[in-house]
């Protein structure tokens, strides 16, 4: 482009918009990502406040568990083994504490910058939208990871308890980091598309809850909706069987209310406790003496899992030595946490291409009361 | 400059180095307000052009839309012989653009802050070590390089903001308010620096909201109001001069002998004291003491009341009206 012919400048114009070149806006470079990231981290690090929430997690976390050894070891004297219980409630304790931090981390990210007039500048350079946004996602994901691997101390205290497989540590703490990038980028999507920062930060939140407490309370809510009357096969003791260890059980149909959980059960599979649950891949259930279990995770797994064939055989002869012929006994076991996760990491990849786009420049439009710099 | 300043907006060179910028019936609309309209711009390589014009006409919405941040609704624009619409990363790479408001990381210091933007422009690490070090020294701040950004003083983070938007060299400079929040010192050294730059071929756009200011240091101006670039009533024709003379009485009688349209300055009839007259440019002003003279006036002083820029601002205000 040595000079430029006036022609094709004073040419009459269409009057149609400007055609933007969309080119580049999704490229991405190592050195891009880590020139963003390396200014997020150095802007968060630097700042003490940082340093003391890393303290004040370790010791919350720590506090916690301590008193959860000591109020376990108590209350399950002679019962039993109380590891799979400890480790369960380490793990909701992480992820619980995890997604309550998490969200601050990108839910500001890119308004805040807006506000403080270090976005724009920042978007002219060569970096291109997909860097940027890349690079906040990345920054705060490793801030949250940094939470995570503070906690893994106390995941091993509980492994020492006993009953729960090594593998479960690295199992949770990888899908609890996958879940922490989802909310990042949820964060990340919030603070693109709303200008002000504490309206993004709440809707973040507010995310986060819906996946939390909102989807069981759905479950629940819709329960009855799903439930009907029909005729389902019941292996039960036959007539004139009496009621023992020696009892004949055969199959008969009877009506029974059924509650048609397979369409609702997803309302759970996407729960991010649910996901953990269900993934952290604890041992087999044992019911002890009173039918309960100390595996909280397990326990969620199986129930989940069994929501979604809730029409199997209705079996009321448990207790007979004759029992139900094995392949009607169970249901669907196949893992539901893949399809959690994928639900949850699609939400945050939803809130990433948001971020990219909306930094996207030359910009069309405008947020509504700002100014681009 | 009077001149050029004038007729700058108007004429294109026609001939010289290609126009760092170029900007062609370009609108911009936000909602039912019409930020451009219709505007037509030219900035030449190796000058510094001054954007002039009251609060409000479009004078920032112009620099997003050459910065490549703003889509316009309708025109073409060129900078440094590119399109920021169509092909942004290539005009971006040849832009440097300074804001009126921006925020610097409060927590990085400045030479961090410079290495930041010279890593997000792909210059190679060595490379901008020294670029830094250069740029720090230009704008003063190489005591400060290494003290967090947050301790600087409104016009240190001016002076840091005017080096990230050198960090890469750029072809074409955009400058919005450059010289607010600065000290005397660092005006003077701002327009030594913006003349430099200039010199090695760099087009230089200046908004400013200080006329003399930019009367000293532009070669050209564009008035912009309400959107539109306008050409205001040229300096050269008919300003306002500051007449004094030891007796007001005489000048006053003579100018009324004359029949010039003179208005009361100040002083009363029988001290010294001033009017306010209508001349033709310099030539006028020539005339007008060779007259007084020869009548036997006691003239003490004759100046133009406001600087070329001023004038042709007024008349843009009362236009305006």
């Amino acid at each position: 482009m040595t000079s430029m012919s006036p022609i094709a400048i004073d040419e009459p114009k269409a009057p149609e918009q400007p055609r933007i070149s969309r080119r580049g806006t999704w490229g991405v470079s190592w050195h891009g990502v880590r020139t963003v990231a390396q200014l997020e981290l150095r802007q968060r690090v630097r700042s003490t406040r940082w340093i003391v929430a890393l303290v004040v997690w370790f010791v919350v976390v720590g506090g916690l568990t301590l008193l959860l050894s000591g109020f376990l070891s108590d209350a399950m004297l002679g019962t039993g083994n109380s590891g799979p219980l400890m480790f369960g409630a380490v793990v909701f304790l992480v992820l619980g504490l995890g997604l309550l931090v998490t969200p601050t981390l990108t839910s500001t990210a890119v308004n805040g910058d807006r506000n403080a007039g270090t976005l724009a500048t920042l978007q002219v350079t060569l970096l291109s939208p997909a860097e940027i946004a890349l690079g906040k996602l990345a920054a705060a994901w490793l801030a949250a990871c940094a939470f995570l691997v503070l906690s893994i101390p106390f995941l091993v205290v509980a492994l020492f308890m006993g009953d729960t497989p090594p593998f479960a540590v690295v199992r949770v703490v990888v899908i609890v980091a996958l879940l922490l990038v989802s909310v990042c980028g949820i964060g990340l999507g919030f603070s693109a598309l709303v200008s002000r920062t504490a309206g993004s930060t709440v809707l973040t939140f507010i995310t986060v809850a819906a996946l939390v407490l909102l989807t069981p309370m759905l479950f629940g809510l819709t329960f009855s909706s799903v439930e009907q009357e029909e005729n389902v096969q019941v292996w039960g003791p036959v007539d004139g069987s009496t009621f023992g260890e020696d009892m004949e059980c055969g199959f008969t149909t009877q009506v029974q209310t059924v509650a048609h959980t397979e369409r609702t059960w997803w309302l759970l599979g996407i729960n991010p406790f649910v996901v953990v649950a269900d993934g952290a891949g604890t041992g087999p259930i044992v019911h002890d003496d009173y039918g309960s279990s100390a595996d909280p995770l397990g326990s969620i797994r199986d129930g989940v899992r069994s929501l979604r064939t809730p029409n199997r055989v209705d079996n009321q002869c448990y207790y007979a030595s004759d029992s139900l012929p094995a392949n009607d006994q169970r249901g669907d076991d196949s893992a539901i946490w893949p399809w959690g996760l994928a639900a949850n990491l699609a939400l945050g990849a939803a809130g990433f291409v948001i971020a990219v786009r909306r930094l996207a420049i030359p910009s069309r439009t405008l947020a509504r009361g700002t100014r681009v710099a | 400059m009077s001149t050029d300043v004038a007729d700058s907006a108007v004429t294109p060179p026609a001939a010289g180095p290609p126009p760092g910028i170029v900007v062609r019936g370009v609108s911009r609309s936000f909602g039912a307000v019409r930020a451009l309209d219709a505007i037509d711009l030219e900035a030449r390589a190796g000058r510094i052009t001054a954007l002039v014009g009251p609060n409000g006409s479009g004078k920032t919405t112009l620099l997003l839309v050459l910065a490549g941040l703003l889509v316009p609704d309708t025109g073409t624009v060129r900078v440094a012989g590119h399109d920021p619409v169509a092909d942004g990363p290539a005009a971006r790479a040849r832009t440097g653009w300074m804001p009126d408001a921006f925020g610097t990381w409060d927590t990085l210091t400045a030479r961090q802050v410079l290495l930041t933007f010279a890593a997000a422009y792909r210059i190679p690490t060595a490379t901008a070590r020294v670029r830094v070090d250069e740029l720090l020294a230009t704008v003063h701040l190489h005591e400060y390089a290494d003290r967090p950004a947050s301790v600087l003083s409104r016009g240190q983070k001016q002076r840091l903001g005017l080096a990230r938007a050198l960090v890469h060299s750029p072809d074409v400079l955009l400058l919005d308010e450059p010289a607010s929040g600065l000290d005397p010192r660092s005006r003077v050294d701002l327009r030594i620096l913006l003349r430099k730059l200039a010199d090695e071929g760099r087009t230089v756009l200046v908004s400013s909201h200080v006329l003399s200011e930019l009367e000293e240091m532009a070669d050209d101006a564009v008035f912009i109001s309400r959107g539109r670039s306008v050409v205001p009533e040229t300096i050269t024709t008919r300003s306002t001069w500051h007449v004094r003379a030891l007796s007001l009485g005489a000048l006053t009688g003579w100018l009324t002998a004359v029949g010039a349209a003179w208005r009361p300055g100040e002083g009363t009839p029988d001290g010294p004291g001033s009017v306010l007259l209508e001349v033709s440019g310099d030539e006028g002003a020539a005339q007008l003491v060779r007259d007084a003279v020869a009548a036997g006036v006691p003239l003490t002083s004759l100046a133009p009341v406001a600087g070329a820029l001023e004038q042709a601002y007024l008349t843009l205000e009362e236009e305006r009206r």
